[in-house]
């Protein structure tokens, strides 16, 4: 099935930079150890300090939990890792019946602006009149004093 | 204790900090490795408790104050026992890990204190490899065993370690910080209900933006040991907000 990407800076569905990784989930609280752990290992293979990794784990953890409790009965969780120099930048989509974001006023967006550097959260049209909601979390490499 | 005293005077700066703070912690080894004997035979395999042990002694040489006027020795059997303690409680294996990885996961959880203190920062996996020479694989295999670690129960009462929670360093009191988020009214009270340390760590990450190498330092446990704490809590936080949410009309 394709999504009707109309965002031209969003279109990009290639796998451009050949270091992208992306996984397509039920989206089902169930599968979330399986993307945790995956973040995990891209940033310690990144080699990011201790306390940085975990961060990601706990911001990729909040962020699909929170979009899987938006999501359309039987859709698919899209998570997709873009791995640069010095940052990781995972986003995460579902198809949802309502065009609302996450609202950035809850505890929850503090979680996740804590534990990551930048937090984006937009929605545009999909198919069957559902809505394609998405999170974008940046997590820079910790600058190393020295 | 006058390298007590000289240690307290010292820039953590000066390279004889370091020298000083070693010298006192490997001449205490034996009180560590007393106070392991006096909890084997629990199941505990010996060397993990004198790692734990190790671990509360180190604690207990950075936090000691002679000023204060106390022998270092009455301040450092409770702190290392409750460190053995807290192994207890809280470090049992959920399922069945080989040996080898709950070894791999301690001898990484000690290397990134130990780390974290020399260098002011967490370290990373690329460190802790080169410190315990072993290959990062092996890190990531350490830090992934750590998964299986069982979370305890969450109705666990959890016993004032005597380190008394500075006031403001609490959330979910009437200073709540949490003014200005929109769902404060539903989460009050879910962190009302939050253990004492699980509540104090949630706001040293979440108010006071503290690193958890940070928390791990002030509260006196690891940092992945705050890490799986803060996931559970989030989680937690998680369900009971939809569960709350569900029952509204």
């Amino acid at each position: 099935m394709w999504w009707d990407v109309t965002d031209p800076q969003r279109a990009d569905d290639s796998i451009g930079a050949k270091d992208d990784i992306e996984m397509r989930l039920g989206a089902n609280l169930v599968h979330l150890p399986i993307v945790r752990s995956v973040a995990v290992n891209i940033a310690m293979r990144a080699d990011f300090d201790i306390d940085a990794i975990s961060d990601l784990e706990l911001a990729v953890d909040e962020s699909c939990s929170s979009l899987i409790t938006h999501a359309a009965p039987g859709s698919v969780l899209t998570c997709r890792f873009t791995i640069g120099a010095d940052e990781i930048v995972f986003t995460a989509t579902v198809n949802s019946p309502a065009p609302s974001t996450p609202s950035t006023t809850t505890f929850g967006w503090r979680v996740l602006s804590t534990l990551t550097d930048n937090v984006e959260a937009w929605a545009e049209p999909g198919t069957d009149s559902h809505h394609r909601i998405h999170l974008e979390l940046t997590k820079l490499r910790p600058v190393v004093p020295g | 204790m006058p390298l007590f005293d000289e240690l307290a005077a010292m820039d953590s700066d000066d390279p004889r900090h370091t020298e000083i703070r070693d010298k006192l912690v490997t001449g205490h080894l034996p009180l560590a490795e007393h106070i392991a004997q006096r909890f084997s035979g629990r199941g505990a395999p010996k060397e993990d408790l004198v790692q734990v042990a190790t671990v509360g002694l180190i604690n207990a040489v950075d936090r000691f104050e002679p000023a204060q006027g106390n022998d270092f020795l009455s301040y450092a059997v409770p702190t290392v026992m409750g460190e053995v303690r807290r192994h207890f409680r809280d470090a049992s294996w959920s399922m069945r890990v080989p040996r080898r990885l709950k070894e791999l996961h301690l001898a990484v959880a000690g290397a990134s204190t130990k780390l974290a203190q020399q260098l002011g920062r967490a370290p990373t996996p690329g460190e802790i490899a080169a410190h315990l020479e072993i290959t990062k694989d092996e890190v990531y295999q350490g830090l992934e065993a750590g998964q299986a670690y069982h979370a305890m129960s969450l109705d666990e009462p959890v016993t004032n370690d005597g380190d008394g929670m500075p006031l403001g360093e609490s959330i979910g009191q009437d200073d709540s910080g949490l003014e200005g988020v929109e769902n404060h009214e539903a989460l009050e009270p879910l962190i009302k209900e939050l253990p004492e340390r699980e509540r104090r760590i949630l706001a040293l990450r979440f108010f006071y933006n503290m690193t958890q190498t940070q928390i791990a330092e002030r509260v006196g446990i690891s940092q992945m040991h705050v890490s799986r704490l803060l996931s559970r809590t989030l989680s937690r936080l998680r369900e009971d907000l939809v569960q709350e949410s569900d029952q509204q009309p």
